[in-house]
C-alpha cells in the first residue's frame, strides 16, 4: 500500500510542489497543512505514515510541531523540509525527533530517496 | 519550469511582497515589533525557498542575504536601526521588480542593478564581519585514521565487554546539502545504538564546519554486527557508500582487513505519472479573461431574454408567462453570480498605498497618519486594474499639496501629523471611494483667480459660483500644472486625469474643499460595467435609457408648478427647489406635443438632483452597455448604448453630463 503522506509548509507554492513529486512517485497525499497548529491536528485527525514539515512557519513553527506530535505519536515518521542555512534548525528537528531532512529547492530523487528510506 | 507553478508563484510571491512591506511599515512604527520581525523573516525565508525552487538564483540568493540579517535582528545580536530598514525596503523593491521582469521577461535578472552588490551590503550590515561561505572544495581526505595508543588501549577494553571495534569509511552522495548535519545523523545514529566513536577523519570540529568533501573515517566501537551496523548507515538519506572494516585489536591499521564492504546505492526515482490524484481545493484561479468571455456572454443571453420576452408579449400567451417569468428570475441569479465571481476586496489596489505614502511623506518630510478603512469592500474586478493610478493622484495631491509642513501646521494650531483617510464603501448601487485630508484645503479665491484669467468666467460670475462650480474647473485640463498648483495652495495634479478614468468606468468624482480644515475626494463607481438596469423613457419615438443607480424618484408635473428662478426652471418638489431641464431641449430635438403635464424623472449625481422632463416612461429593463466607440468619445451627454429586447437600440444617458 502507498505511503500515506501529509504535507506541511505555509507556502502554497511549495505544498503544490511537493505535491506533485510525492503523487508522481506513487505516494499518497492525504492531506495539507499550512502552519505548525494545523498539522498537530491534521496528524492526529488522519494518522499519516510520513509527514513532511516545513520549519519555518506562522502560529506554530516545525520543531515545537515535531515536538507535539511525538507526545501522542513516539513513532511519528517525519522528515523536516529546510531552506539553505538552516543547519542549527535541522540539528534541532532531528533532536526532537525528525527522522530525515531535505533542503529547498528540493531535487525530486532526494524528496524520493527520503521517502522511501524513512521505511 | 511548468507553467502552472509558474503562476502559482508569481502570485504567491506578489502577496508575501505585500507582506513584506506590511510587516517593514509596523517595524518602522515601533522597531522592538517581535512579532512583524518574525513575518518579515518568515516571507523572506519562504520566499527564498521558493524563487531557489524555481531556479531564480538571484531572486533568492537576495532574500537569503535579507533573511540573514533578519536572523540576526530576531536573535538580538543586532538592533534594527533606519538604515536598515531603508535598505530592506529597498531590497523588497528589487524583488518586486524581479518578480515584475519574471512575468515579463521570464526572467529574475535585473540589467539595472546589481545584485549580488546589493546583497552583499546586507552582509556588512548584518554583522559588521564577513561571512565567509564554505566552498566544497576542500582537500579530500584520504588518509587513513592513525589510531593512537590511547585509543588502542579503549578499543582492547571494549572489546573484552563484547564490543566490536569497527573502522569505517562513510562516502556521502554527490551535491548532498548540509554535510554536516547528514554526518551528525551518521553520529547520533551510532551513539543511539549505544555506540562510541573514538576518532574520525577529518575532525569533529572539521566535520561541523563542513570543511570536508565526501569521506568521512570513523573509528568506533559498537555491539552491532558489521550488517546492522551498515544497515543502520545506508538507512540515512544521501550516504552513497559505506565501507566497514574490522580492527583486529591491535594490529588493524598495518593489515588492512580483507573484507571491504561495500554497499552501492541505486538511486531508484520510480515516477509513476498515471497515480496523479487531485484532490478538489477551495478555491481556483481563472484566467480573467475567461471571466470577460463569461460576462459577454452573460450579456448576449440577457439581450435575446429581452428579445423573446417582447416577442411573446405580443402574443399575449399565458401560458409561456411563468416559464418566462422563470427564465427572468435565473438570467439575474446567473448575472448576479457572473458578477460576484468577478468581485474582488479593494484591498487589492489598496495595499500598494500604504508603502507609497510612507514614501512620499519621507521625501516631503511630513508626518502623515495614513488611515485606510473598508479594505473589504468589494468591486468589480475591471476596476482594481484602472482606479489604482487615479487613486495614486489622488493620494499624492493629498500628501503634497493638501498637508501642510509640520512647521505651518503647528502655527495654525493644527496636529503636527496630517491625517489622510483612504476609505472605500458600498452605497447602493455604486462603490464610493474617498480620499479625506486635513489639509490646507482648496483656495476658492486661487482658483477663482486663475478660472478669471484663463478666460473661462468673468468676475461678475465668479461670485454667484456655487464652491463645487468653482472646483470643478480643477478637472479641466491643462488647468493646473505642477508648479502652478504650489500657488493654487490646493491640488490639481493629474485631477483630469482622475476625472477621465473614473468616467470612462461610469463613475463620478466630486470635491468638497474647506479651507484650512482640508479636503475630500469622493469617487463614485457603478459595482459594475457590463449589465446595469436602466429606465427607458421615450422622445420623439426615440428610446433613451437612464442608469436606475441615479434615478431618485419619478413624477409628473404640471407646466405650471415649474417657475422661473434666475434665468433657470426650477420646480419644488416635496419641499425642494429642484432644477427642471427638458430633455428635449438639451438633445436639440425638436419637440412639437406641447402637454401641459411632463413626465419627469428626478435623477441625482453627486449630492446634486435635477429633473429631466420626457415625452413617455417605458419602463425598467436590464441593458448591456456597449461603448459607442472611439468617433464619439467626445460625446459627454452618452456614456455608451444597449440593444434593445425589441433589436432597437437605446443610447444611456450620463446625468452626470447631461445638466
Amino acid at each position: 500500500m502507498a505511503k500515506r503522506v501529509l504535507i506541511v509548509d505555509d507556502a502554497a507554492f511549495m505544498r503544490m510542489l511537493l505535491k506533485d513529486i510525492i503523487t508522481k512517485a506513487g505516494f499518497e497525499v492525504v492531506g495539507e497543512a499550512a502552519n505548525g497548529v494545523e498539522a498537530v491536528e491534521k496528524f492526529k485527525e488522519l494518522k499519516p505514515d510520513v509527514v513532511t514539515m516545513d520549519i519555518t512557519m506562522p502560529e506554530m513553527n516545525g520543531i515545537d510541531a515535531i515536538k507535539k506530535i511525538r507526545e501522542f505519536a513516539p513513532d511519528a515518521k517525519i522528515i523536516v523540509c529546510s531552506a539553505m542555512g538552516q543547519q542549527a534548525m535541522v540539528v534541532e528537528a532531528i533532536q526532537a525527533g525528525a527522522k530525515d531532512f531535505i533542503v529547498k529547492p528540493f531535487q525530486h530523487s532526494r524528496v524520493i530517496e527520503a521517502l522511501q528510506k524513512i521505511g | 519550469m511548468n507553467e502552472q507553478y509558474l503562476s502559482v508563484f508569481i502570485d504567491e510571491s506578489k502577496e508575501y511582497i505585500q507582506t513584506l512591506n506590511d510587516s517593514l511599515l509596523k517595524l518602522e512604527k515601533d522597531y522592538e515589533d517581535s512579532e512583524a520581525i518574525n513575518e518579515t523573516f518568515r516571507a523572506l525565508h519562504t520566499l527564498k525557498g521558493m524563487s531557489g525552487t524555481m531556479g531564480f538564483e538571484s531572486m533568492s540568493k537576495l532574500c537569503h542575504k535579507m533573511e540573514q540579517l533578519l536572523d540576526r535582528i530576531r536573535s538580538k545580536k543586532i538592533k534594527l536601526d533606519s538604515t536598515m530598514l531603508d535598505r530592506l525596503f529597498a531590497g523588497v523593491d528589487i524583488l518586486e521588480k524581479m518578480i515584475d521582469s519574471i512575468v515579463r521577461k521570464g526572467t529574475d535578472q535585473l540589467p539595472e542593478v546589481d545584485v549580488n552588490e546589493f546583497a552583499q551590503g546586507f552582509e556588512v550590515l548584518s554583522a559588521g564581519k564577513e561571512i565567509k561561505e564554505n566552498t566544497s572544495e576542500q582537500k579530500p581526505t584520504q588518509s587513513v585514521v592513525s589510531i593512537s595508543e590511547s585509543i588502542e588501549k579503549v578499543i582492547a577494553e571494549a572489546v573484552n565487554e563484547g564490543y566490536n571495534a569497527y573502522q569505517m569509511t562513510i562516502t556521502l552522495s554527490e551535491g548532498t546539502q548540509f554535510k554536516a548535519v547528514r554526518m551528525y545523523m551518521v553520529f547520533k545514529a551510532i551513539e543511539d545504538h549505544g555506540g562510541q566513536i573514538l576518532s574520525s577523519n577529518p575532525a569533529v570540529e572539521d566535520i561541523e564546519q563542513e570543511k570536508f568533501d565526501r569521506d568521512v573515517q570513523l573509528i568506533l566501537v559498537i555491539k552491532e554486527d558489521k550488517e546492522s551496523l551498515r544497515n543502520m548507515i545506508m538507512s540515512i538519506s544521501e550516504i552513497e557508500r559505506v565501507t566497514i572494516q574490522d580492527i583486529v585489536h591491535a594490529e588493524a591499521q598495518k593489515k588492512p582487513a580483507e573484507k571491504i564492504e561495500e554497499v552501492e546505492k541505486k538511486q531508484e526515482a520510480k515516477v509513476e505519472s498515471t497515480k496523479e490524484r487531485r484532490r478538489i481545493t477551495q478555491t481556483v484561479r481563472v484566467d480573467i479573461d475567461k471571466l470577460d468571455n463569461l460576462m459577454n456572454l452573460m450579456g448576449e443571453l440577457v439581450i435575446s431574454r429581452s428579445r423573446i420576452a417582447d416577442t411573446l408579449r405580443k402574443y399575449s400567451i399565458k401560458e409561456v408567462d411563468e416559464s418566462l417569468s422563470n427564465l427572468n428570475r435565473i438570467s439575474l441569479d446567473l448575472q448576479n453570480v457572473v458578477m460576484k465571481i468577478r468581485m474582488v476586496p479593494i484591498a487589492f489596489v489598496f495595499n500598494r498605498f500604504p508603502r507609497m505614502v510612507r514614501d512620499l511623506a519621507k521625501q516631503l518630510n511630513k508626518e502623515i497618519n495614513f488611515i485606510v478603512e473598508g479594505e473589504d469592500t468589494e468591486l468589480d474586478r475591471t476596476f482594481v486594474e484602472d482606479i489604482g493610478e487615479p487613486l495614486l493622484h489622488m493620494l499624492r495631491n493629498a500628501i503634497d499639496h493638501g498637508i501642510e509642513s509640520k512647521e505651518e501646521r503647528l502655527a495654525k494650531g493644527k496636529p503636527p501629523v496630517g491625517t489622510v483617510v483612504l476609505s472605500a464603501r458600498h452605497e447602493g448601487n455604486n462603490v464610493v471611494i474617498e480620499v479625506r485630508d486635513d489639509g490646507r484645503g482648496i483656495d476658492r479665491s486661487a482658483v477663482i483667480k486663475k478660472a478669471i484669467e484663463k478666460g473661462l468666467i468673468t468676475e461678475a460670475q465668479a461670485e454667484a459660483l456655487p464652491d463645487e462650480k468653482v472646483y470643478e474647473f480643477l478637472f479641466m485640463p491643462g488647468f493646473s500644472t505642477k508648479t502652478e498648483t504650489t500657488e493654487l495652495s490646493g491640488r490639481g495634479v493629474g485631477l483630469d486625469v482622475v476625472k477621465n478614468v473614473v468616467e470612462s468606468l461610469n463613475g463620478t468624482v466630486s470635491i468638497e474643499s474647506v479651507k484650512n480644515k482640508g479636503t475630500a475626494i469622493t469617487v463614485r463607481l457603478p459595482l459594475t460595467l457590463a449589465i446595469i438596469q436602466a429606465l427607458l423613457v421615450k422622445i420623439n419615438n426615440f428610446v433613451y435609457a437612464i442608469p436606475i443607480a441615479n434615478i431618485d424618484s419619478t413624477l409628473s408635473i404640471t407646466k405650471d408648478q415649474i417657475q422661473k428662478i434666475q434665468d433657470r426652471q426650477v420646480s419644488v418638489i416635496r419641499g425642494e427647489i429642484i432644477p427642471i431641464v427638458r430633455l428635449w431641449d438639451i438633445l436639440e430635438l425638436p419637440h412639437q406635443s406641447e402637454d401641459s403635464i411632463y413626465n419627469t424623472v428626478i435623477v441625482r449625481v453627486g449630492n446634486r438632483k435635477y429633473g429631466l422632463a420626457v415625452d413617455t416612461l417605458i419602463g425598467q429593463e436590464d441593458i448591456v452597455i456597449k461603448s459607442l466607440g472611439k468617433i464619439f468619445s467626445d460625446v459627454r451627454i452618452f456614456s455608451g448604448g444597449a440593444i434593445l429586447g425589441d433589436g432597437s437600440i437605446a443610447l444611456i444617458l450620463d446625468v452626470a453630463n447631461v445638466a
